[in-house]
Protein backbone atom coordinates (compact mmCIF):
# COMPACT_ATOMS: atom_id res chain seq x y z
CA UNK A 1 0.00 0.00 0.00
CA UNK A 2 2.70 2.52 1.04
CA UNK A 3 6.45 1.55 -0.43
CA UNK A 4 9.01 3.95 0.30
CA UNK A 5 12.35 4.34 -1.10
CA UNK A 6 15.51 5.98 -0.39
CA UNK A 7 13.60 8.96 1.02
CA UNK A 8 15.79 11.71 2.32
CA UNK A 9 14.20 15.45 3.46
CA UNK A 10 17.08 18.30 4.41
CA UNK A 11 15.64 21.67 6.10
CA UNK A 12 18.46 23.93 5.18
CA UNK A 13 21.55 22.54 6.55
CA UNK A 14 19.56 20.00 8.48
CA UNK A 15 18.95 16.86 7.67
CA UNK A 16 15.75 15.36 9.22
CA UNK A 17 15.14 12.48 7.62
CA UNK A 18 18.31 10.56 5.70
CA UNK A 19 17.52 7.38 3.21
CA UNK A 20 14.79 5.54 4.77
CA UNK A 21 13.35 2.89 2.70
CA UNK A 22 10.34 0.52 3.80
CA UNK A 23 6.99 -1.09 2.80
CA UNK A 24 3.90 -1.39 4.32
CA UNK A 25 1.35 -3.67 3.65
CA UNK A 26 -2.74 -3.12 3.42
CA UNK A 27 -4.51 -3.16 6.25
CA UNK A 28 -1.22 -3.67 8.28
CA UNK A 29 -0.53 -1.35 11.37
CA UNK A 30 2.62 0.08 11.01
CA UNK A 31 4.71 1.62 14.46
CA UNK A 32 6.74 4.60 13.80
CA UNK A 33 8.53 5.45 16.59
CA UNK A 34 11.77 7.71 17.87
CA UNK A 35 12.54 10.12 19.84
CA UNK A 36 11.69 13.98 19.45
CA UNK A 37 13.01 15.62 16.19
CA UNK A 38 13.57 11.80 14.62
CA UNK A 39 11.75 12.92 11.47
CA UNK A 40 8.46 11.03 12.14
CA UNK A 41 6.18 14.08 11.53
CA UNK A 42 8.37 14.90 8.45
CA UNK A 43 8.24 11.55 7.08
CA UNK A 44 4.29 11.67 7.62
CA UNK A 45 4.14 15.37 6.17
CA UNK A 46 6.18 13.69 2.93
CA UNK A 47 3.65 10.28 2.96
CA UNK A 48 0.61 12.58 3.14
CA UNK A 49 2.26 14.91 -0.30
CA UNK A 50 1.86 17.78 2.11
CA UNK A 51 5.92 18.59 1.62
CA UNK A 52 8.21 16.92 -1.07
CA UNK A 53 11.15 14.86 -0.32
CA UNK A 54 14.40 16.24 -1.81
CA UNK A 55 15.41 12.84 -2.51
CA UNK A 56 13.90 9.42 -3.17
CA UNK A 57 10.25 7.82 -3.76
CA UNK A 58 6.66 7.21 -2.47
CA UNK A 59 4.55 4.40 -4.39
CA UNK A 60 0.98 5.11 -2.44
CA UNK A 61 -1.59 2.96 -3.95
CA UNK A 62 0.57 2.28 -6.46
CA UNK A 63 0.75 5.56 -7.28
CA UNK A 64 4.16 8.21 -7.29
CA UNK A 65 3.69 10.84 -4.83
CA UNK A 66 5.27 13.25 -7.18
CA UNK A 67 2.42 13.42 -9.96
CA UNK A 68 -0.36 11.92 -7.63
CA UNK A 69 -0.63 14.80 -4.94
CA UNK A 70 -4.09 15.49 -5.04
CA UNK A 71 -5.07 11.34 -5.77
CA UNK A 72 -3.24 10.29 -2.46
CA UNK A 73 -4.79 12.74 -0.21
CA UNK A 74 -7.85 12.00 -1.76
CA UNK A 75 -7.33 8.26 -0.24
CA UNK A 76 -5.40 9.48 3.12
CA UNK A 77 -6.49 10.79 6.24
CA UNK A 78 -4.50 12.25 8.62
CA UNK A 79 -4.62 13.30 12.38
CA UNK A 80 -1.82 15.55 13.14
CA UNK A 81 0.35 16.62 16.30
CA UNK A 82 -2.25 19.34 17.03
CA UNK A 83 -5.73 19.02 16.31
CA UNK A 84 -5.87 21.93 14.45
CA UNK A 85 -10.01 22.88 14.89
CA UNK A 86 -11.99 26.45 13.36
CA UNK A 87 -12.12 27.22 17.17
CA UNK A 88 -15.34 29.18 16.47
CA UNK A 89 -17.59 27.34 14.70
CA UNK A 90 -19.44 24.08 15.92
CA UNK A 91 -17.94 20.78 15.86
CA UNK A 92 -20.81 19.39 13.02
CA UNK A 93 -19.28 22.23 10.79
CA UNK A 94 -16.05 21.75 11.12
CA UNK A 95 -16.45 18.03 9.65
CA UNK A 96 -19.03 19.43 6.79
CA UNK A 97 -16.44 22.04 5.94
CA UNK A 98 -13.46 19.13 5.34
CA UNK A 99 -15.48 16.52 4.16
CA UNK A 100 -16.55 18.84 0.98
CA UNK A 101 -12.78 18.72 0.11
CA UNK A 102 -13.66 15.29 -0.55
CA UNK A 103 -16.24 15.56 -3.11
CA UNK A 104 -18.55 13.71 -0.44
CA UNK A 105 -22.77 14.52 -1.19
CA UNK A 106 -24.61 16.27 1.09
CA UNK A 107 -26.28 13.03 2.27
CA UNK A 108 -22.77 10.97 2.81
CA UNK A 109 -21.32 14.09 4.44
CA UNK A 110 -24.63 13.73 6.72
CA UNK A 111 -24.72 10.51 7.25
CA UNK A 112 -20.57 10.17 8.38
CA UNK A 113 -20.26 12.95 10.36
CA UNK A 114 -23.38 11.70 12.54
CA UNK A 115 -21.52 7.89 12.44
CA UNK A 116 -17.90 9.11 14.14
CA UNK A 117 -19.41 11.76 16.03
CA UNK A 118 -21.52 9.41 17.48
CA UNK A 119 -18.69 7.01 17.61
CA UNK A 120 -16.71 9.45 19.62
CA UNK A 121 -19.64 10.37 22.13
CA UNK A 122 -18.98 13.76 20.49
CA UNK A 123 -23.34 13.92 18.99
CA UNK A 124 -24.45 15.03 22.02
CA UNK A 125 -22.18 18.19 21.76
CA UNK A 126 -22.24 18.47 17.60
CA UNK A 127 -23.20 22.19 17.66
CA UNK A 128 -20.96 23.49 20.46
CA UNK A 129 -18.34 25.54 19.02
CA UNK A 130 -14.76 23.14 18.94
CA UNK A 131 -13.13 26.11 20.85
CA UNK A 132 -15.55 24.82 23.70
CA UNK A 133 -14.20 21.36 23.63
CA UNK A 134 -11.89 19.95 25.78
CA UNK A 135 -8.17 18.96 24.61
CA UNK A 136 -9.46 15.04 24.89
CA UNK A 137 -12.92 16.05 22.75
CA UNK A 138 -10.23 18.12 20.20
CA UNK A 139 -8.48 14.96 19.65
CA UNK A 140 -11.68 12.94 19.09
CA UNK A 141 -12.88 15.79 17.03
CA UNK A 142 -9.73 15.80 15.12
CA UNK A 143 -9.92 12.04 14.68
CA UNK A 144 -13.19 12.26 13.61
CA UNK A 145 -12.09 14.07 10.60
CA UNK A 146 -9.59 12.22 9.60
CA UNK A 147 -11.77 9.62 8.68
CA UNK A 148 -14.92 11.48 7.58
CA UNK A 149 -14.14 10.54 3.97
CA UNK A 150 -13.67 6.80 4.90
CA UNK A 151 -9.96 6.68 3.76
CA UNK A 152 -7.55 3.66 2.65
CA UNK A 153 -4.81 4.96 4.87
CA UNK A 154 -4.80 6.65 8.14
CA UNK A 155 -1.14 8.37 9.24
CA UNK A 156 -1.97 9.38 13.35
CA UNK A 157 0.50 11.23 15.01
CA UNK A 158 0.38 10.68 18.70
CA UNK A 159 -3.41 9.54 18.60
CA UNK A 160 -4.06 9.59 22.30
CA UNK A 161 -2.30 12.62 23.25
CA UNK A 162 -3.86 14.37 26.01
CA UNK A 163 -6.51 11.98 25.77
CA UNK A 164 -7.77 10.74 29.75
CA UNK A 165 -7.17 6.94 30.05
CA UNK A 166 -11.12 5.90 29.03
CA UNK A 167 -10.65 7.80 25.62
CA UNK A 168 -7.37 6.64 24.85
CA UNK A 169 -8.66 3.11 25.72
CA UNK A 170 -11.34 3.60 23.05
CA UNK A 171 -9.61 5.15 20.66
CA UNK A 172 -6.69 2.03 20.68
CA UNK A 173 -9.74 -0.07 20.33
CA UNK A 174 -10.89 1.76 17.38
CA UNK A 175 -7.45 1.37 15.72
CA UNK A 176 -7.44 -2.30 16.77
CA UNK A 177 -10.80 -2.09 14.99
CA UNK A 178 -9.72 -0.84 11.62
CA UNK A 179 -7.82 -3.45 10.41
CA UNK A 180 -11.24 -5.30 9.88
CA UNK A 181 -11.77 -2.30 7.62
CA UNK A 182 -8.80 -2.62 5.85
CA UNK A 183 -7.57 0.43 6.54
CA UNK A 184 -3.78 0.67 6.18
CA UNK A 185 -2.39 2.68 9.68
CA UNK A 186 0.50 4.29 9.84
CA UNK A 187 1.02 5.18 13.91
CA UNK A 188 3.01 7.48 15.21
CA UNK A 189 3.62 7.76 18.97
CA UNK A 190 5.27 7.74 21.65
CA UNK A 191 3.19 5.27 24.28
CA UNK A 192 5.73 2.30 23.45
CA UNK A 193 3.27 -0.12 25.42
CA UNK A 194 0.79 1.44 23.00
CA UNK A 195 2.61 0.51 19.78
CA UNK A 196 3.21 -2.81 20.98
CA UNK A 197 -0.59 -3.59 21.28
CA UNK A 198 -1.71 -1.94 18.33
CA UNK A 199 1.52 -2.29 15.78
CA UNK A 200 1.76 -5.30 13.31
CA UNK A 201 5.62 -4.29 12.64
CA UNK A 202 7.26 -1.36 14.09
CA UNK A 203 10.23 1.06 12.66
CA UNK A 204 12.15 2.68 15.09
CA UNK A 205 13.84 5.86 13.35
CA UNK A 206 16.39 8.34 14.04
CA UNK A 207 16.81 10.78 11.06
CA UNK A 208 17.98 6.62 10.14
CA UNK A 209 15.73 3.83 10.20
CA UNK A 210 17.35 1.72 13.36
CA UNK A 211 15.41 -1.28 12.90
CA UNK A 212 12.03 -2.27 11.26
CA UNK A 213 10.51 -5.62 12.84
CA UNK A 214 7.71 -7.24 14.41
CA UNK A 215 7.54 -7.27 18.21
CA UNK A 216 8.24 -11.02 18.18
CA UNK A 217 11.60 -10.66 15.88
CA UNK A 218 12.78 -7.71 17.90
CA UNK A 219 12.31 -9.57 21.06
CA UNK A 220 14.15 -12.95 19.49
CA UNK A 221 16.82 -10.79 18.04
CA UNK A 222 17.84 -10.03 21.95
CA UNK A 223 21.21 -12.08 22.40
CA UNK A 224 20.34 -12.43 25.90
CA UNK A 225 17.57 -13.37 27.96
CA UNK A 226 16.13 -11.89 30.96
CA UNK A 227 14.86 -14.66 33.38
CA UNK A 228 13.04 -14.42 36.28
CA UNK A 229 14.51 -16.77 39.21
CA UNK A 230 11.81 -17.59 41.83
CA UNK A 231 13.47 -18.77 45.17
CA UNK A 232 11.78 -20.08 48.32
CA UNK A 233 12.90 -17.50 50.57
CA UNK A 234 14.09 -13.72 50.34
CA UNK A 235 15.92 -13.34 46.92
CA UNK A 236 18.21 -11.21 48.64
CA UNK A 237 19.76 -14.42 51.04
CA UNK A 238 20.97 -15.89 47.26
CA UNK A 239 22.92 -12.31 46.53
CA UNK A 240 26.26 -12.94 46.95
CA UNK A 241 25.77 -16.24 45.32
CA UNK A 242 24.80 -14.99 42.27
CA UNK A 243 27.12 -12.15 42.04
CA UNK A 244 29.98 -15.25 41.72
CA UNK A 245 27.71 -16.95 38.59
CA UNK A 246 29.82 -15.32 35.65
CA UNK A 247 26.54 -16.15 33.29
CA UNK A 248 24.33 -13.51 35.51
CA UNK A 249 24.25 -9.82 34.85
CA UNK A 250 21.93 -7.17 35.91
CA UNK A 251 20.77 -8.99 38.52
CA UNK A 252 17.56 -6.96 40.37
CA UNK A 253 15.38 -8.35 43.43
CA UNK A 254 12.20 -8.12 44.08
CA UNK A 255 11.33 -9.98 47.37
CA UNK A 256 11.84 -13.73 46.24
CA UNK A 257 12.27 -13.16 43.00
CA UNK A 258 15.60 -12.13 40.98
CA UNK A 259 15.22 -10.60 37.30
CA UNK A 260 19.03 -11.34 35.56
CA UNK A 261 20.18 -11.52 32.28
CA UNK A 262 21.78 -14.15 31.34
CA UNK A 263 24.06 -14.65 28.00
CA UNK A 264 23.78 -17.54 25.69
CA UNK A 265 20.47 -18.72 27.38
CA UNK A 266 20.75 -22.26 25.71
CA UNK A 267 24.02 -23.25 27.32
CA UNK A 268 24.11 -21.13 30.28
CA UNK A 269 21.17 -21.94 32.18
CA UNK A 270 21.58 -25.25 33.37
CA UNK A 271 24.78 -24.53 34.44
CA UNK A 272 23.59 -21.39 36.35
CA UNK A 273 20.38 -23.69 37.86
CA UNK A 274 23.13 -26.34 39.01
CA UNK A 275 25.02 -24.00 40.75
CA UNK A 276 22.62 -22.54 42.34
CA UNK A 277 20.80 -25.73 43.57
CA UNK A 278 24.55 -26.81 44.77
CA UNK A 279 24.66 -23.87 47.08
CA UNK A 280 21.36 -24.89 48.66
CA UNK A 281 19.06 -22.44 47.41
CA UNK A 282 15.47 -23.71 46.34
CA UNK A 283 14.59 -22.64 42.82
CA UNK A 284 10.48 -22.55 42.41
CA UNK A 285 10.36 -20.98 39.34
CA UNK A 286 12.67 -20.04 36.39
CA UNK A 287 11.14 -18.29 33.46
CA UNK A 288 11.59 -16.19 30.62
CA UNK A 289 10.95 -12.66 30.76
CA UNK A 290 10.30 -11.26 27.03
CA UNK A 291 12.16 -7.61 26.82
CA UNK A 292 9.12 -4.76 26.07
CA UNK A 293 9.14 -2.70 23.28
CA UNK A 294 10.44 0.00 25.59
CA UNK A 295 13.49 -1.98 26.74
CA UNK A 296 14.62 -2.88 23.01
CA UNK A 297 13.56 0.81 22.32
CA UNK A 298 15.47 2.70 24.62
CA UNK A 299 18.36 -0.36 24.05
CA UNK A 300 18.05 0.44 20.37
CA UNK A 301 18.20 4.20 20.35
CA UNK A 302 21.19 4.15 23.09
CA UNK A 303 23.10 1.88 20.80
CA UNK A 304 22.44 4.22 17.96
CA UNK A 305 23.64 7.45 20.07
CA UNK A 306 26.93 5.15 21.11
CA UNK A 307 27.69 4.81 17.48
CA UNK B 1 -12.07 26.25 -8.34
CA UNK B 2 -15.11 24.50 -6.58
CA UNK B 3 -12.59 24.18 -3.51
CA UNK B 4 -12.10 27.76 -3.78
CA UNK B 5 -15.97 28.68 -3.29
CA UNK B 6 -15.65 25.85 -0.37
CA UNK B 7 -13.33 28.12 1.84
CA UNK B 8 -14.80 31.48 0.27
CA UNK B 9 -18.49 30.43 1.76
CA UNK B 10 -16.99 28.99 4.84
CA UNK B 11 -15.03 32.40 5.52
CA UNK B 12 -17.68 34.71 4.71
CA UNK B 13 -20.06 33.15 7.48
CA UNK B 14 -17.35 33.57 10.09
CA UNK B 15 -17.24 37.37 8.87
CA UNK B 16 -20.57 37.62 8.85
CA UNK B 17 -20.12 36.78 13.23
CA UNK B 18 -16.98 38.56 13.47
CA UNK B 19 -18.16 42.11 14.31
CA UNK B 20 -14.65 43.93 14.68
CA UNK B 21 -14.60 42.96 10.94
CA UNK B 22 -17.58 44.42 9.76
CA UNK B 23 -18.40 47.38 12.71
CA UNK B 24 -15.73 49.30 11.58
CA UNK B 25 -16.66 49.17 7.57
CA UNK B 26 -20.18 50.16 8.41
CA UNK B 27 -18.99 53.21 10.18
CA UNK B 28 -16.48 54.06 7.81
CA UNK B 29 -19.18 53.66 4.88
CA UNK B 30 -21.84 55.60 6.55
CA UNK B 31 -19.09 58.47 7.14
CA UNK B 32 -17.63 58.87 3.94
CA UNK B 33 -20.78 58.05 1.82
CA UNK B 34 -23.62 59.67 4.24
CA UNK B 35 -22.39 62.40 6.72
CA UNK B 36 -19.44 63.80 4.30
CA UNK B 37 -21.19 64.32 1.93
CA UNK B 38 -24.50 65.75 3.55
CA UNK B 39 -22.09 68.25 5.49
CA UNK B 40 -20.15 69.03 2.58
CA UNK B 41 -23.16 69.86 0.29
CA UNK B 42 -25.88 71.48 3.12
CA UNK B 43 -22.60 73.53 4.47
CA UNK B 44 -21.28 74.47 0.50
CA UNK B 45 -22.97 77.56 0.58
CA UNK B 46 -21.28 79.07 4.50
CA UNK B 47 -18.00 77.03 3.37
CA UNK B 48 -18.12 79.97 0.16
CA UNK B 49 -18.77 83.04 2.84
CA UNK B 50 -14.98 82.41 4.24
CA UNK B 51 -12.60 84.26 2.26
CA UNK B 52 -9.56 82.08 2.28
CA UNK B 53 -12.32 79.18 0.68
CA UNK B 54 -12.71 81.70 -2.24
CA UNK B 55 -9.17 82.89 -2.31
CA UNK B 56 -8.34 78.81 -2.66
CA UNK B 57 -10.93 78.65 -5.57
CA UNK B 58 -9.47 81.67 -7.47
CA UNK B 59 -5.97 80.51 -6.68
CA UNK B 60 -6.93 76.48 -8.14
CA UNK B 61 -9.44 77.16 -10.64
CA UNK B 62 -8.98 80.75 -11.55
CA UNK B 63 -12.15 82.53 -11.98
CA UNK B 64 -15.38 81.11 -12.33
CA UNK B 65 -18.53 81.62 -13.04
CA UNK B 66 -20.45 79.37 -10.60
CA UNK B 67 -17.91 78.84 -7.12
CA UNK B 68 -20.71 76.90 -5.70
CA UNK B 69 -20.85 74.12 -8.76
CA UNK B 70 -17.04 74.57 -8.79
CA UNK B 71 -16.59 73.91 -5.62
CA UNK B 72 -18.93 71.12 -4.75
CA UNK B 73 -16.80 69.34 -7.94
CA UNK B 74 -13.45 69.93 -6.26
CA UNK B 75 -15.34 68.51 -2.77
CA UNK B 76 -16.44 65.52 -4.54
CA UNK B 77 -13.08 64.69 -5.79
CA UNK B 78 -11.89 64.73 -2.38
CA UNK B 79 -14.64 62.58 -1.58
CA UNK B 80 -13.67 60.44 -4.68
CA UNK B 81 -10.18 59.31 -3.64
CA UNK B 82 -11.47 59.00 0.20
CA UNK B 83 -13.58 56.62 -1.16
CA UNK B 84 -10.93 54.30 -2.40
CA UNK B 85 -10.09 54.10 1.34
CA UNK B 86 -13.07 51.66 1.72
CA UNK B 87 -11.60 48.86 -0.89
CA UNK B 88 -8.26 49.63 0.54
CA UNK B 89 -9.39 49.23 4.16
CA UNK B 90 -12.09 45.94 3.63
CA UNK B 91 -9.73 43.33 2.35
CA UNK B 92 -6.43 45.22 4.91
CA UNK B 93 -8.90 44.04 7.07
CA UNK B 94 -10.16 40.56 6.21
CA UNK B 95 -7.43 38.64 4.75
CA UNK B 96 -5.36 38.78 7.93
CA UNK B 97 -7.98 37.86 10.05
CA UNK B 98 -8.71 35.02 7.49
CA UNK B 99 -4.84 33.97 7.64
CA UNK B 100 -3.88 33.99 10.94
CA UNK B 101 -7.26 32.57 11.69
CA UNK B 102 -6.04 29.62 10.15
CA UNK B 103 -2.26 29.84 11.69
CA UNK B 104 -4.36 30.29 15.03
CA UNK B 105 -6.36 27.17 14.85
CA UNK B 106 -3.57 25.49 13.16
CA UNK B 107 -5.60 24.64 10.70
CA UNK B 108 -3.32 24.70 7.80
CA UNK B 109 -2.04 21.14 7.81
CA UNK B 110 -5.13 19.46 8.02
CA UNK B 111 -6.22 21.63 5.27
CA UNK B 112 -3.08 20.74 3.25
CA UNK B 113 -3.46 17.11 3.68
CA UNK B 114 -6.83 17.72 2.12
CA UNK B 115 -6.51 17.25 -1.66
CA UNK B 116 -7.00 20.66 -2.19
CA UNK B 117 -4.13 22.74 -4.33
CA UNK B 118 -2.67 25.65 -2.67
CA UNK B 119 -3.88 27.75 -5.93
CA UNK B 120 -7.17 27.18 -4.73
CA UNK B 121 -6.61 27.75 -1.30
CA UNK B 122 -4.99 31.17 -2.38
CA UNK B 123 -8.14 31.68 -4.51
CA UNK B 124 -10.66 31.22 -1.46
CA UNK B 125 -8.58 33.30 1.01
CA UNK B 126 -8.46 35.81 -1.98
CA UNK B 127 -12.03 36.17 -3.18
CA UNK B 128 -12.66 36.00 0.60
CA UNK B 129 -10.82 39.50 1.07
CA UNK B 130 -12.03 40.64 -2.60
CA UNK B 131 -15.82 40.14 -3.28
CA UNK B 132 -16.69 41.81 0.30
CA UNK B 133 -14.78 44.66 -0.70
CA UNK B 134 -16.08 44.87 -4.16
CA UNK B 135 -19.81 44.84 -2.40
CA UNK B 136 -18.72 47.06 0.00
CA UNK B 137 -17.14 49.52 -2.17
CA UNK B 138 -20.12 49.59 -5.08
CA UNK B 139 -22.90 49.69 -2.03
CA UNK B 140 -20.69 52.90 -1.03
CA UNK B 141 -20.66 54.37 -4.57
CA UNK B 142 -24.04 53.78 -4.91
CA UNK B 143 -24.87 55.53 -1.89
CA UNK B 144 -22.82 58.44 -2.35
CA UNK B 145 -24.47 58.91 -5.21
CA UNK B 146 -28.07 58.80 -4.40
CA UNK B 147 -26.90 60.98 -1.06
CA UNK B 148 -25.25 63.55 -3.03
CA UNK B 149 -27.58 63.54 -5.87
CA UNK B 150 -30.77 64.40 -3.82
CA UNK B 151 -29.38 66.69 -1.91
CA UNK B 152 -27.98 68.52 -4.55
CA UNK B 153 -31.12 68.55 -6.51
CA UNK B 154 -32.83 69.70 -3.79
CA UNK B 155 -30.09 72.17 -2.75
CA UNK B 156 -28.90 73.43 -5.79
CA UNK B 157 -31.23 71.76 -9.09
CA UNK B 158 -28.55 69.59 -10.18
CA UNK B 159 -27.64 66.52 -10.17
CA UNK B 160 -23.63 65.85 -10.03
CA UNK B 161 -22.86 62.39 -10.40
CA UNK B 162 -22.02 60.01 -11.75
CA UNK B 163 -19.13 61.50 -13.78
CA UNK B 164 -16.56 59.61 -15.85
CA UNK B 165 -14.50 59.73 -13.16
CA UNK B 166 -16.76 58.27 -10.83
CA UNK B 167 -17.14 55.10 -13.07
CA UNK B 168 -13.68 54.80 -13.57
CA UNK B 169 -13.06 55.16 -9.68
CA UNK B 170 -15.63 52.35 -8.46
CA UNK B 171 -15.32 49.90 -11.30
CA UNK B 172 -11.79 49.89 -12.42
CA UNK B 173 -9.53 51.72 -9.65
CA UNK B 174 -11.41 50.47 -6.95
CA UNK B 175 -11.27 46.59 -7.91
CA UNK B 176 -7.50 46.92 -8.95
CA UNK B 177 -6.64 48.44 -5.60
CA UNK B 178 -8.61 46.11 -3.61
CA UNK B 179 -6.99 43.05 -5.39
CA UNK B 180 -3.55 44.68 -4.62
CA UNK B 181 -4.22 45.13 -1.34
CA UNK B 182 -5.76 41.63 -0.57
CA UNK B 183 -2.54 40.16 -1.82
CA UNK B 184 -0.09 42.38 -0.06
CA UNK B 185 -2.42 41.78 3.12
CA UNK B 186 -1.64 37.77 2.50
CA UNK B 187 1.72 38.07 2.05
CA UNK B 188 2.23 40.09 5.19
CA UNK B 189 -0.12 37.91 6.98
CA UNK B 190 1.96 35.21 6.37
CA UNK B 191 5.30 36.41 8.28
CA UNK B 192 3.14 37.88 11.14
CA UNK B 193 2.68 36.22 13.94
CA UNK B 194 -0.51 38.02 15.10
CA UNK B 195 -3.66 39.83 13.75
CA UNK B 196 -3.01 43.28 14.92
CA UNK B 197 0.25 43.27 13.41
CA UNK B 198 -0.24 41.95 10.55
CA UNK B 199 -3.46 44.14 9.55
CA UNK B 200 -1.59 47.30 11.06
CA UNK B 201 1.34 46.73 8.58
CA UNK B 202 -1.16 45.72 5.58
CA UNK B 203 -2.59 48.82 6.29
CA UNK B 204 0.35 51.29 5.59
CA UNK B 205 -0.82 50.38 2.27
CA UNK B 206 -3.76 52.93 2.19
CA UNK B 207 -0.89 55.90 3.14
CA UNK B 208 -0.68 56.57 -0.81
CA UNK B 209 -4.08 57.69 -0.99
CA UNK B 210 -3.98 60.21 1.98
CA UNK B 211 -1.05 61.37 -0.10
CA UNK B 212 -2.86 62.08 -3.23
CA UNK B 213 -5.89 64.13 -0.73
CA UNK B 214 -3.41 65.59 0.82
CA UNK B 215 -2.27 67.31 -2.63
CA UNK B 216 -5.50 67.91 -3.87
CA UNK B 217 -6.05 69.72 -0.61
CA UNK B 218 -2.74 71.84 -1.60
CA UNK B 219 -3.65 72.64 -4.37
CA UNK B 220 -0.80 70.84 -6.17
CA UNK B 221 -2.48 68.36 -8.10
CA UNK B 222 -6.05 67.65 -9.20
CA UNK B 223 -7.33 64.47 -9.82
CA UNK B 224 -8.92 64.18 -13.56
CA UNK B 225 -9.01 61.02 -16.28
CA UNK B 226 -5.67 61.19 -17.47
CA UNK B 227 -4.18 60.59 -14.13
CA UNK B 228 -7.20 58.13 -13.39
CA UNK B 229 -6.30 56.63 -16.14
CA UNK B 230 -2.54 56.19 -15.81
CA UNK B 231 -3.25 55.13 -11.70
CA UNK B 232 -5.20 52.58 -13.21
CA UNK B 233 -2.73 51.37 -15.55
CA UNK B 234 0.11 51.79 -12.50
CA UNK B 235 -2.28 49.38 -10.04
CA UNK B 236 -2.60 46.76 -13.26
CA UNK B 237 0.97 46.72 -13.89
CA UNK B 238 1.54 46.22 -9.78
CA UNK B 239 -1.55 43.25 -9.71
CA UNK B 240 0.91 40.39 -11.12
CA UNK B 241 4.15 41.70 -9.25
CA UNK B 242 2.22 41.12 -5.97
CA UNK B 243 0.50 37.79 -7.37
CA UNK B 244 3.39 36.24 -8.11
CA UNK B 245 4.48 37.04 -4.62
CA UNK B 246 1.74 35.80 -2.98
CA UNK B 247 1.43 32.29 -5.13
CA UNK B 248 5.21 31.97 -3.78
CA UNK B 249 4.41 32.88 -0.10
CA UNK B 250 1.26 30.08 -0.78
CA UNK B 251 3.74 27.09 -1.60
CA UNK B 252 2.73 24.04 0.25
CA UNK B 253 6.09 23.17 1.73
CA UNK B 254 6.52 27.03 2.99
CA UNK B 255 3.43 26.93 4.74
CA UNK B 256 3.81 24.13 6.64
CA UNK B 257 7.15 24.92 7.86
CA UNK B 258 7.22 28.35 7.77
CA UNK B 259 4.25 30.03 8.67
CA UNK B 260 4.44 30.58 12.96
CA UNK B 261 2.00 31.64 14.95
CA UNK B 262 3.19 33.68 18.65
CA UNK B 263 2.15 30.45 21.15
Amino acid sequence: MIKVENLSKKFGDITAVENISFDIGKSEIFGFLGPNGAGKTTTIRMLATIISPNSGNITIDGRDSKENGEYIRSIIGILTESPGMYEKISAYDNLDYFSRFYGLSEEGRRKNIEKYLKMFDLWDRKDDPAGTYSKGMKQKLALSRALIHEPKILFLDEPTAGLDPESAYMVRNFIEGLKKEKITVFLCTHNLAEASSLSDRVCIIKRKIIKIATLDELQNSDKNTRVEITFNDKAERYMGLMNKINELKNIELDGNKAIVTIEKPETSNPKVIKKIMDDGAQILYFNEVKATLEEIYLSLIKDEESR
Amino acid sequence: MKKAVIIFKKEIKEIIKNKTIWLPVIIVVIIFSIAMPMAFILGSGTILEDVDTVNFINKVFGSVDDPLKVLIGFILKQLLILLLLIPAMVPSLIAPSSVLMEKENKTLEPLLATPIKTSELLIGKTLTALVPSFITSTICFIILTIVVDIIAFIKLGYLPLPTLEWVIVAFILSPLLSFIITMISIIVSSKSTDIKSAQGIGSMVILPIYLVIGLQLAGIFLINITYLLIGCLILLAVCPLVLKLAVRVFDRENIVTNWKIKT
